[in-house]
Parts: structure tokens; C-alpha cells; sequence
């Protein structure tokens, strides 16, 4: 009896008294672990980098204290923004025609049960082959231009949009289809107005793989036969013993991939304020 | 509308559905169905589940082939959907991304009607059903009860002569569903529509319509064809009525008739019951 008087007697007092306490500093802390965290270890790495480097004697050609890449990266700054043009355009132009051929296919694939069983397999497969092996073969067909590229990183990102899109498109819920065509909802429609936006998350997945994977693409095919781009200069770099610089090109990839990356969810954030579930 | 189209106003007759799955056996889901219903009955389909009367319904709706026998409306044979069918179907199948108010418009999308001037009407249904504050709401902030009156406000937004009703309740909680059968009736007895109910709850079945099917599995066909004698407008006050529960347990004895002849035993009812019957 007595302990349940006091059990109901701390419930009542608990709500008036919990908004008046003050938040701990060590709260305020924990919600903003995980942006100090990985900034805090991020810059341990660095730190203990530079003392290893210096402590141990590496020579900066195998591998150059953070401080020497900082100085490195502002001295070839100009030349690097200049060579990661091409390669950004690329990357770019590359993603765009793997999206759309992607997208296309998969509505191909969806709507035609023959041309799913003739391709589907054959995509999969494809997906399982290291396509990286495959970017001589494209200089071989299409020489050593921006196109050829182009073609060969819009060949390795295309597999994950097609899949994923396909994935999307017939993943949709069965009811909403048998809705759309009891209202009598012609194909176009119900593609339009429910299969499109229900395979919107799966799309956009896929378009954030591929968004990486065209970067990788296009950086492979610099490696074998730009004049110009991040991937060329890397290699450039690579052959004058440059480390520091090499170092300093990869930095300058990172922000491009991530600035890449970034617009790709970007875009799928203001898309799924429309057609967000929730 | 000639005379003989409104007594016969929905006709089946000797509809049949077999379902022949690979090389497994043919199952029939629907034996040789034959009834009318003229324009302004609420019929109610009553059956056990998997009695094949959902798949009946389909039928009706022109989402389902035929694979014998014919189905008309209005004196039309049906070949597929129809815009003066409105469907309710067992789930809201609500488009998450779309608001109540946008949901119950999307009929009006989809068959290219001007939205503005439906726009009223939609409002008119919702505050009707009572979502007033709930209109520009999504539908994961919806609770179940309150997707399916969303449903039914889709459903009559278009004004279709015909109402299916596909066990649109029987995912509701039971004081949820005697909510929504009484919302039911007092919508069609403001708008009147023909009206076809698929549901394996007697009760329901009677407080609604003005004449009960009763559909049994083997054979999957009607059995029993009984008039409801009680008055419109109903309350649900009428469920506790000696008649309302002799009707009620008279149906179960049909139904429960068919389960003994499936299980190859004579059909008698029990003791039990006839006492309950009264």
C-alpha cells in the first residue's frame, strides 16, 4: 500500500519538475557527438601521422607529413582547379546518361516481360564483372577522347541505376497499381502518377552509387589516356615522385566526389519533400 | 434508365473463375454465380474467407477476367473498368505522398476532370466523415480508421452509380468497425448508390445491407439469397433485436451447413446454436 502511494505520488511531482532542470553541459556534448567525434579523430590521425613521419624518418617520397601536403596542395592549387574541370564535367556528363539510359531501361524491363527474362540475367551478371578491367577495350573502340571516357564511366555507373530502378518499379505496392487501373488509369498514368513515385527512393539509391561510380570511371580512363584531369595529373605526379602532390590531387577528388555526392542527396531531399511518405 | 436496366440494374450470370496454377490442379474460386441487383440496393456478399468472393467482386469491377459466364451493368456487359464504379478495397491504399484532401482528389486526376470544381465536393465528403482538421494531413498521420474514411471519400468523389466494397473494415479494431458501418450507412443513405459489401462478418453483413448472399467454399457460389426486412433509416441499436439475431444465426447455419458438407459430414446444426437462435 505505502509503496504504491509512493510510486503514484513520484509519477505526479515527475512532469512539473523535469522542464525547470537544466540541461547538463555533458548533454549538450553527447548531442553533438557525431559531429566533434569524427572531427576529433580525423585530427588525431593527422597528428600522430606527423609525429610518426617525423619520429620514424620516412622520407617524404613514400610518405609526406600532413603539414608538407597542406603547403604542397596551396602552392599547386591553381594548377589542380584547372585539371579537376575536365574531370568534374566528365564525371557529370557520365552520370547523367547512366541515369537516363538506367531509368529507361528499367522501365523497358518492367513493362516487357520477354525483354526482362532476355536482359534481367544478363544485367546481373554484368553488374558481377570487375568493369574496370573492361577501359582499354574502350580506348581500343573509342580512342582516347573525353568520350571515350565519358562512355566507359557511364558504362560502369549504369548497371546500379538499372538495377535499383528496376528493383523500384516492381516493387510497388499491388494495391495502389489495381487502384490506379480500377479508375480506369490508363499504363502511362499509373506509371506517372503511382509507379514512378512509389520507386523514387530505389532511383535515387542507385544514383548515389552511380554518382561515385562515374567519379571512378572517368579517373581510370585519365589513368590510361587523358592529357588533362585529376586522374592524368595524379599519374603525372606519380612519375616525377611528387607524393605531396599526389596527396594534395586526392584531396581535391575527395571534395569532388563529395560535392557530387551532396547534390545527388540534395536533390533527392527536395524530391522527397513532395513525394516524401512522410 | 429503362425500366428492366434498373430492376436488373447489376446482372451476373453463370460467372465462373478457375485459376489454373502451372500444372497444379485448376482450382474454381467462383462456380457459376447468377444474381441481379436492381439500382439503389445495398447487397451484402457474406462468406467465410477464401469463398472466392472478393474474387467475385473483382469480377464485377471489370479488374478480374472472366473465365465464364457474363457480367453487366446498367445493361452494359462489362470488358474493364468502369468510371461509374467507385472501389473500396480491403487496405485505404492511400498514396503516402499525398494529402487526405489530395488522396480523395486523385480520381479526379486520373480521369482528367477539372479538379477545381471538384475541389468543394472533396471538402464537403471529408468534413462529412469527419476529418474537418484533417484534410492537408498525411497519411501516416492518419490513424487506421481514418485512412479508410479517406477511402470512402475517394470512392464517392466521382459520384459513381456503383459502390464495391472489398471488406474495407476487416483490418479495423471491432469498436473502430461498428464506427465505420454506421458512417457507412448514413452516407448511402444520403447518397444512395447501388451498392455490393464482400464481408465474412454476419453482423455487418445484416446491420448494412438490404439483402445478404451468403457464398460457401465448395461449391464457391451463392447458397442463400435473404431479404433484410429492417427500415432505413438503421441505427445500430437494431443489433440487439431478437429478429436482427434469428437473422443473424440462421445465416450461420448456411454457412456452417457448407463447412460440414466440405468436411463430408451431414449437415445439422447444433443443438447449441438453435438454443442461441431462440
Amino acid at each position: 500500500m505505502t509503496a504504491e502511494y509512493q510510486a503514484t505520488s513520484r509519477i505526479a511531482v515527475a512532469p512539473a519538475r523535469l522542464p525547470r532542470r537544466a540541461v547538463p553541459a555533458s548533454q549538450h556534448l553527447r548531442r553533438l557527438r557525431p559531429v566533434i567525434l569524427p572531427v576529433l579523430t580525423g585530427g588525431a590521425v593527422l597528428l600522430v601521422w606527423q609525429l610518426l613521419v617525423a619520429a620514424l624518418r620516412i622520407p617524404a617520397v613514400i610518405l609526406p607529413p600532413p603539414v608538407e601536403i597542406a603547403q604542397e596542395l596551396w602552392r599547386v592549387l591553381p594548377l589542380l582547379l584547372r585539371h579537376a574541370v575536365p574531370t568534374t564535367l566528365d564525371s557529370l556528363m557520365a552520370f547523367f546518361a547512366a541515369t537516363a539510359l538506367g531509368v529507361g531501361l528499367a522501365i523497358t524491363i518492367t513493362y516487357s516481360p520477354f525483354l526482362r527474362d532476355m536482359l534481367y540475367p544478363n544485367l546481373v551478371f554484368f553488374q558481377l564483372i570487375p568493369k574496370i578491367a573492361l577501359a582499354p577495350l574502350f580506348v581500343v573502340w573509342l580512342g582516347i577522347s573525353s568520350e571515350s571516357r565519358v562512355a566507359f564511366a557511364a558504362f560502369v555507373s549504369f548497371f546500379p541505376i538499372v538495377i535499383s530502378a528496376a528493383v523500384g518499379f516492381a516493387n510497388i505496392e499491388a494495391s495502389a497499381l489495381r487502384l490506379c487501373r480500377s479508375l480506369t488509369a490508363s499504363e502511362w498514368q499509373c506509371f506517372l502518377m503511382v509507379r514512378f513515385p512509389f520507386a523514387l527512393p530505389a532511383i535515387f539509391s542507385g544514383m548515389k552509387v552511380a554518382m561515385t561510380m562515374a567519379i571512378i570511371g572517368v579517373i581510370i580512363g585519365e589513368f590510361i589516356s587523358a592529357k588533362a584531369g585529376l586522374g592524368f595529373y595524379i599519374l603525372y605526379a606519380s612519375s616525377r615522385m611528387e607524393t605531396a602532390v599526389i596527396f594534395a590531387a586526392l584531396l581535391v577528388l575527395c571534395i569532388i566526389g563529395v560535392t557530387l555526392f551532396g547534390a545527388v542527396a540534395l536533390a533527392e531531399g527536395l524530391v522527397r519533400r513532395v513525394y516524401g511518405r512522410r | 434508365m429503362p425500366m428492366v436496366e434498373q430492376a436488373r440494374y447489376v446482372e451476373l450470370t453463370e460467372v465462373s473463375k478457375v485459376y489454373r496454377d502451372g500444372t497444379a490442379e485448376a482450382i474454381e474460386a467462383v462456380s457459376s454465380v447468377s444474381f441481379t441487383v436492381p439500382l439503389g440496393q445495398f447487397v451484402a456478399v457474406l462468406g467465410p474467407s477464401g469463398c472466392g468472393k472478393s474474387t467475385l467482386l473483382m469480377m464485377v469491377g471489370g479488374l478480374e477476367a472472366l473465365t465464364a459466364g457474363r457480367i453487366a451493368i446498367g445493361g452494359k456487359p462489362m470488358t474493364g473498368p468502369r468510371d461509374s464504379i467507385g472501389i473500396m478495397f480491403q487496405d485505404a491504399t492511400l498514396l503516402p505522398w499525398k494529402s487526405a484532401l489530395d488522396n480523395v482528389l486523385f480520381p479526379i486526376r486520373v480521369l482528367k476532370r477539372p479538379q477545381d470544381a471538384y475541389r468543394d465536393t472533396a471538402r464537403q465528403l471529408l468534413e462529412r466523415v469527419g476529418l474537418d482538421g484533417f484534410m492537408h494531413k498525411k497519411p501516416h498521420e492518419l490513424s487506421g480508421g481514418m485512412r479508410q474514411r479517406v477511402a470512402i471519400c475517394r470512392a464517392l468523389v466521382y459520384d459513381p452509380e456503383l459502390l464495391l466494397m472489398d471488406e474495407p473494415f476487416s483490418a479495423l479494431d471491432a469498436i473502430t468497425r461498428d464506427e465505420m458501418n454506421e458512417l457507412l450507412l448514413d452516407l448511402w443513405q444520403q447518397y444512395t448508390k447501388t451498392a455490393l459489401f464482400v464481408t465474412h462478418s454476419i453482423r455487418e453483413a445484416v446491420f448494412l445491407a438490404d439483402r445478404v448472399l451468403v457464398m460457401t467454399r465448395r461449391p464457391a457460389t451463392i447458397v442463400e439469397d435473404l431479404t433484410i426486412p429492417f427500415a432505413r433509416p438503421r441505427s445500430m441499436s437494431i443489433g440487439e433485436s431478437r429478429e436482427f439475431n434469428e437473422i443473424c444465426g440462421h445465416l450461420r447455419e448456411r454457412i456452417e451447413e457448407s463447412h460440414h458438407r466440405e468436411r463430408g459430414q451431414r449437415a445439422e446444426p447444433s443443438v447449441a446454436r438453435r438454443e442461441l437462435v431462440g
